[in-house]
């Protein structure tokens, strides 16, 4: 009979510690799931275009024609700068006797692809696709031309024309710069409109200032967020809501964007790896 | 001693009763406390991250990768 209850009470208290040991995971579990959902938003690229989380980030802009003519004039700006760079190496490697005829079929290429970049309709529906896609054969081409010419050369003289090749001005990307400056400041005056909206109360000559280029960005911000927080509490989350809310469904926008580019399944041609 | 057993029994019984009852009332409270939050502690840092996301830097680029 001692047994029997020696053994029931062993059974009750191993009961008891399980059951505490359910009580302290569950107060664990939300860490865990954080860092899970963090693990993978790392490695979120899909399989058919090269989608990664930079990508996602700058469509999240482009619900609205300005911020896909950024975006796109963006791109502009990085393929020139490549091919300025690209067509660089070309020229010192020539003078070096090297036979460049897969280089330059790339940088005609990369050519093509700004051409078709500077075509885009920024106002159309698919002006999101179109972007994820040709940046991802902007993406694959540079990485392309990057090994070929690795192939070419060694590591050591790799490095010799990395050194001669400086960065390059050029016209082109001068008035590219400009162009995507305007339409940043242009932008920006849109959210601050949008944003005196929330807060109730406008300030046109700051709108000028900036527009002028005599308030930076961070004056702007900083400008901003003394106004918020110099409000009642009440006024304040109110405020900060609405802001949170805007900038969640430009997430939401960019995400369905996304998805929906996946399920098209379109691209699979460009996205490649070459 | 069957009466001493049962006693002992519903001890435990009561015991892990109030641990699975504390468990679950403090996971509800804590849920609370996190939903509430947003309320309670909005702080410059919030106001600020929030402000930063709506606005575009100038020198903002795309990266393709380099050429070489």
């Amino acid at each position: 009979m001692k047994k029997i209850s020696t053994l029931l009470i062993m059974l009750m208290i191993l009961i008891s510690i399980s059951s505490l040991a359910i009580a302290d995971e569950s107060e664990e579990n939300p860490g865990e799931e954080e860092e899970y959902e963090e693990e993978t938003d790392g490695q979120n690229e899909t399989e058919d275009l090269d989608i990664d989380n930079d990508t996602i980030k700058e469509i999240e802009i482009m619900n609205n024609s300005l911020g896909s003519e950024i975006r796109l004039l963006q791109l502009q700006k990085a393929i020139i700068k490549n091919l300025l760079k690209g067509e660089m190496a070309v020229d010192v490697l020539k003078g070096l006797d090297y036979n460049t005829t897969s280089l330059e079929a790339i940088l005609s290429e990369m050519k093509d692809l700004l051409e078709e970049v500077k075509t885009v309709n920024t106002s159309s529906n698919n002006s999101v696709q179109l972007f994820v896609e040709l940046k991802s054969v902007a993406k694959n081409l540079t990485k392309h031309f990057r090994e070929t010419i690795k192939d070419l050369l060694g590591d050591e003289k790799l490095k010799q024309i990395r050194e001669r090749i400086k960065e390059n001005i050029s016209e082109e990307l001068e008035n590219c710069s400009k162009m995507i400056r305007n339409k940043i400041r242009q932008f920006n005056r849109n959210q601050l409109y949008k944003l005196y909206g929330i807060i109730g109360e406008a300030n046109n000559s700051f709108v000028n200032e900036y527009l002028n280029g005599n308030i930076s960005v961070a004056e702007l911000k900083l400008q901003i967020s003394k106004t918020i927080n110099q409000m009642n509490k009440e006024k304040k989350y109110e405020i900060f809501s609405e802001i949170k809310e805007g900038n969640i469904k430009k997430k939401i926008h960019a995400k369905a964007a996304i998805e929906d580019i996946e399920n098209k399944g379109k691209g699979k041609g460009h996205g490649k790896e070459k | 001693m069957n009466k001493k057993i049962i006693s002992i029994t519903f001890l435990l019984i009561i015991l892990v009763s109030i641990t699975l009852a504390y468990n679950f009332c403090d996971t509800s409270s804590t849920d609370e406390k996190q939903y509430d939050s947003p309320v309670e502690n909005i702080d410059e840092n919030n106001i600020s991250e929030e402000i930063d996301n709506t606005f575009l830097e100038e020198d903002d680029e795309i990266e393709i990768g380099e050429m070489i």
